[in-house]
């Protein structure tokens, strides 16, 4: 604890970044064939797993004419043996929770381009956020994952026709016909953790556990702030937060985050099929 | 090597799934040439070194390869002896078996009959983006192509892509690869006139002086849409028999006809589709024309179909005849077969008239008219394109002379749906090799009864027998009986033939001689027949006092107990000699037995109890002769029958029963399924899972039924019956059935049942294809109708006796 605390004071932590800098990350989508979508994000020792499932459903009563997003963590007892039985479900629970609230924003992700049917049909988007491995930091990596995963999501072409009042639905026989998500301003969450009196991103587990408070948000690559939650027993004052969020670290890395986030997955799909897919399922 | 194959599933809850399957690849199968040297040299290698080649396109050696639509069109052509070494790619195989069953089965047969030299190969290509399903496959079969052609340029052997598709066509020629359609290819070969007569039409850009243009078919999804939304119905459609103008669509198997009429109504539909049926407004219902019946031959040429239309079309119908009347508005499912007919030549495409009345008249090419005329042929039906008052089709075999016994036996089996093809090499191979000979593993599970002095008692000139008797006497002065049936299938084998040995299965009985059984048993067997009698010969042996040997005297006893058991049994209430009662008895056992260990698959040929509106007929006729009929169980009815008697008429009596028999609905049996569940039974055989299956007992019954109806219908079909407006004539002497047309006036005030009456018969000769009896009346003489009665001579003979009923 002492150690940690020491040298954060020089922005240097104890495996050698500066306070804003994130863990050697690896990203891969299309790892699961029978998913609509899915992407494997490796950060240093955490791994995460997710699979976009799209279904046909009905809209939310209240918004009619938007598809909607249903998140689903498992906490793998691989991961960590406290996640045995029932152990898993608390974190399960809030990361679900967090990516809901980061996701539950207009701007986001345009949802009525999920809409098949108002009111009748729209697709919804089961993603499932597997944790097979936890290093520190499952927030980000998740919304990482889950962003990449929309990213390769891939909807089949569905047309209506009207046929005396009654809705049929069609589907193209041909299974390069797909419509894919625009997630250009998908929010990825950034959590900035206080530790002594530096705020550091990419928390590995050792700094997690010197950490009282910190502070998750969700950012879009423009900027916009989406979601914001404390965690954590200590307390920040609000000098603290503002300089967090607005001035300092949040905004600026999250930003940084999403950008280099989509690019690395346009050149992954440029390569196309042409590059091998390495290391998982494979 | 390892792929996936992904594809997009719509589910019948509306949902949409994405369906990944692995699919995995071989690279270790071989071409299949004997000329390669490059693949492993252990597998089958079909494809011969040196080919026949007779085509005039392609000169050096080569081996064929089909695309889809030409196997699917023109499987005829494949399938003539002219057409060897071709290679069946996989990706055609699957769209085969997608499209059409029937051919995928006889591409089955080409390729598993080694004479053919069929061989196939497989060549994987993924679907790339923006390309058709169909698109890919022609990838694919063009890849296969390519493949073939480098692996064997080395040894000089070609390979030649046969298609159809224009498009195709271009891109193989493209890509440098021999390429030629089935008619440039057919029509290279040398001496192949017979061949290019079963090439299929392709039907396209002719046009037809028909002058008529039928409605378009709708397309499948717009089908399948209209059908959920109720707009149109589904069903099977059933031409008339009578008029080819009507039919009849059946919808929910059965539930629910809906009658069609005129051609543009019928619109191209072929007895036995599936089409779909829009129903026509309640004040265009219309009725079908034989509800006031005339006699309407094929007069109606083609010159004045559109007169019959407009016929149709003014006639006022009386509401109350009118039926629920639709139109045919598409096609879901052709079930095009072969169809027997005969040809009519005129100058270039010529017309053949199937035997088959609900059948159109098909147009084929053929360059052999002039020989077939003479012909009973086989042809297929292609297409039948908007513009043509008939569908095309080709030619596909020559079955023989018309009027030949054979040949038109075969016509009677063909059209019946009966199946006479030779049995498939699996099933030969499943029997015993002849000469056939018992080995000792054969007695180990059998009893030996070849020291009983069997017979078998049928008709003359049966081939199959299949029931010996045997009857002696016990010791303990009982009566042992046994009764056995064959156990392998029909003629030799199966025939429980004399002075040889056979396996049987048996039902030993112990009677007393009161015919009361005191022991029942079964068991398999092997006997040894002494003698097959017919029924003249075991009679003759019961009446001759002289004789005495062994059989003669178990003939006595079965003869006197099956007489008990008959009496004992009309007791019991039912109408139906010796033979039969020994079945049945056997049968009752049998019953008895499965029913005890099999509750839930026992068969048993039973025959339900008809309604009684059956038996209106009977009654009525009964009454016109002042009997009175007793229906209300088989008993009465039994009573009642035996009641009814006229001295004077002694057939009276009999034609009174053969309509009472007629009444009642036949039901089928299983003899070989009940053989096997008796077998599982006494625990001789294994029993195989299927046979304890309820739902496949059940199927097994409906195919049972359905080919015992057919083939009833096929005995029928030489007798031809027309019921409407009619009086049925029995002629005893010759055991016939006719039918004489009258007029309703006649039938008013000459009231007729079962009068005796005089008629001339012959044979009326104005269609070929359908001899028909004709009969008239001679005798009571009815004015303007009767005729006058033909040659002195056969009334010499004694004018056979003729009855009429109904």
């Amino acid at each position: 604890m002492y150690f940690v605390c020491f040298f954060l004071k020089d922005n240097c932590r104890e495996d050698g970044r500066g306070c804003e800098d994130y863990r050697h990350m690896e990203i891969e989508t299309n790892v699961v064939s029978n998913t609509s979508g899915s992407a494997r994000v490796r950060l240093a020792n955490t791994d995460i797993l997710v699979g976009v499932k799209a279904e046909l459903g009905a809209p939310a009563p209240e918004k009619p004419d938007k598809g909607r997003l249903e998140f689903f963590v498992d906490c793998s007892a691989n991961a960590t043996p406290e996640f045995e039985g029932r152990g898993g479900e608390e974190l399960a629970t809030e990361i679900s929770g967090m990516l809901n609230r980061a996701y539950d924003c207009p701007a986001c992700l345009d949802l009525q381009k999920l809409c098949v049917i108002p009111n009748q049909q729209c697709w919804v988007l089961y993603i499932d956020i597997l944790l097979l491995e936890c290093g520190g930091n499952l927030f980000d990596a998740a919304s990482i994952a889950v962003k990449a995963a929309l990213y390769n999501t891939k909807i089949p072409t569905v047309t209506v026709s009207r046929d005396e009042g009654i809705m049929e639905l069609e589907i193209s026989d041909d299974p390069y016909d797909v419509q894919k998500i625009e997630v250009k301003l998908a929010p990825c969450i950034v959590t900035l953790s206080k530790i002594g009196h530096s705020h550091v991103v990419d928390a590995s587990q050792k700094e997690e556990s010197c950490c009282l408070a910190r502070l998750m948000m969700g950012v879009t690559q423009n900027g916009t702030i989406t979601a914001l939650k404390k965690e954590g027993s200590g307390s920040l004052d609000p000098t603290s937060v503002e300089d967090m969020i607005e001035v300092g670290t949040g905004k600026r890395v999250g930003e940084a985050l999403n950008k280099s986030l989509t690019t690395a997955l346009e050149e992954e799909e440029r390569q196309g099929t042409k590059s091998k897919t390495l290391g998982f399922l494979r | 090597m390892l792929t996936t194959k992904t594809f997009i599933k719509k589910t019948k809850k509306g949902g949409i799934l994405k369906i990944v399957r692995e699919h995995y690849l071989r690279d270790d199968i071989t071409c299949g040439s004997e000329i390669c040297e490059k693949c492993d040299n252990k597998s089958a290698r079909p494809l011969q070194e040196n080919p026949v080649n007779k085509s005039d396109v392609c000169k050096s050696p080569h081996y064929l390869i089909p695309d889809t639509n030409v196997v699917l069109h023109q499987i005829d052509v494949l399938e003539d002896s002219a057409i060897q070494n071709v290679i069946i790619l996989q990706t055609v195989l699957d769209e085969v078996r997608h499209r059409s069953a029937p051919g995928y089965k006889r591409l089955k047969d080409a390729l598993y009959n080694p004479d053919k030299h069929f061989y196939t190969f497989y060549t994987y290509v993924e679907r790339q983006p923006g390309e058709t399903a169909n698109d890919r496959n022609d990838r694919a079969i063009r890849e296969g192509v390519k493949w073939y052609h480098n692996h064997l340029s080395s040894k000089k052997m070609s390979v030649v892509l046969v298609t159809n598709d224009a498009e195709n066509k271009r891109k193989a020629s493209e890509e440098g690869l021999n390429v030629f359609t089935i008619h440039e290819y057919v029509k290279s070969l040398r001496d192949s006139s017979s061949l290019v007569d079963r090439l299929a039409q392709s039907g396209q850009n002719v046009s037809y002086r028909d002058k008529v243009e039928f409605p378009e078919h709708l397309s499948l999804s717009v089908i399948q849409k209209g059908i959920k939304s109720g707009k149109y119905v589904q069903g099977s459609y059933m031409a008339s028999r009578e008029n080819y103008l009507e039919a009849y669509v059946s919808v929910h198997d059965g539930d629910k006809m809906i009658f069609i009429q005129g051609h543009m109504n019928l619109n191209r539909a072929i007895h036995s589709d599936i089409v779909a049926v829009e129903m026509l407004p309640e004040d265009e219902w219309s009725c079908p024309s034989s509800l006031v019946l005339e006699e309407k031959e094929e007069k109606v040429d083609e010159e004045n179909i559109e007169m019959e239309d407009e016929k149709v079309k003014k006639r006022k119908i009386p509401k109350e005849l009118q039926q629920p009347t639709g139109r045919i508005v598409g096609i879901i499912k052709r079930n095009w077969r072969q169809y027997c007919g005969i040809i009519r030549p005129s100058t270039t495409r010529h017309l053949v008239i199937p035997a088959e009345r609900r059948i159109p008249r098909i147009r084929i090419e053929t360059r052999q008219a002039a020989d077939l005329a003479s012909q009973r042929i086989v042809v297929a039906i292609d297409s039948w394109p908007r513009n043509s008052r008939y569908p095309n089709g080709h030619f596909v075999k020559k079955l023989g002379t018309i009027g030949d016994k054979e040949t038109e036996n075969e016509v009677l089996l063909l059209e019946h749906d009966v199946p006479h093809s030779n049995f498939s090499e699996a099933v030969l191979s499943c029997l015993p090799k002849l000469p056939w000979v018992i080995t000792e593993e054969d007695m180990k599970h059998r009893q030996d009864l070849r020291h009983i002095d069997v017979c078998s008692v049928d008709p003359p000139g049966c081939t199959d027998i299949d029931d010996a008797l045997h009857c002696r006497e016990l010791e303990n002065g009982n009566l042992e009986r046994i009764d056995m049936v064959p156990e392998l299938l029909s003629s030799n084998l199966c025939s429980l033939r004399c002075d040889v040995d056979r396996f049987a299965f048996s039902t030993l009985w112990e009677m007393t001689h009161d015919a009361e059984v005191v022991k029942v048993w079964f068991t398999k067997s092997v006997i040894f027949s002494r003698a097959s009698l017919t029924y003249a010969e075991a009679q003759m042996r019961i009446d001759d006092k002289s004789m005495n040997d062994n059989i003669t005297k178990s003939l006595r006893h079965l003869n006197k107990l099956a007489k008990i058991l008959k009496r004992n049994r009309i007791s019991n209430g039912e109408t139906n000699s010796m033979v039969e009662e020994f079945m049945l008895l056997a049968n009752v056992y049998t019953a008895k037995k499965t029913l005890e260990e099999f509750p839930d698959c026992a068969m048993l040929r039973r025959h339900p109890s008809p309604p009684p509106s059956n038996f209106d007929p009977l009654i009525k006729a009964a009454e016109s002769k002042g009997f009175k009929m007793d229906v209300s169980c088989g008993k009465a009815l039994a009573d009642s029958l035996e009641k009814a008697v006229i001295p004077a008429d002694p057939y009276f009596n009999t034609m009174l029963r053969i309509m009472a028999t007629r009444c009642m609905m036949q039901a089928v049996y299983s003899d070989i399924i009940v053989h096997r569940l008796l077998a599982v039974c006494i625990g001789a055989d294994a029993s195989y899972p299927s046979l304890t299956d309820k739902h496949k007992t059940q199927t097994l019954c409906n195919n049972l039924n359905y080919r015992h109806k057919m083939a009833q219908y096929a005995g029928r079909a030489s007798v031809n019956l027309h019921t409407h407006n009619a009086l049925q004539i029995l002629i005893p002497k010759y055991g016939l059935e006719g039918t004489l047309r009258v007029h309703r006036h006649v039938v008013k005030q000459y009231s007729p049942v079962f009068h005796r009456v005089i008629v001339q018969i012959s044979i009326d000769q104005s269609n070929v294809q359908h001899l028909k009896l004709s009969i008239k009346l001679v005798e009571p003489v009815i004015p303007g109708f009767s005729v006058a009665p033909a040659k002195k001579e056969e009334e010499e003979d004694g004018p056979p006796r003729k009855k009429v009923k109904t």
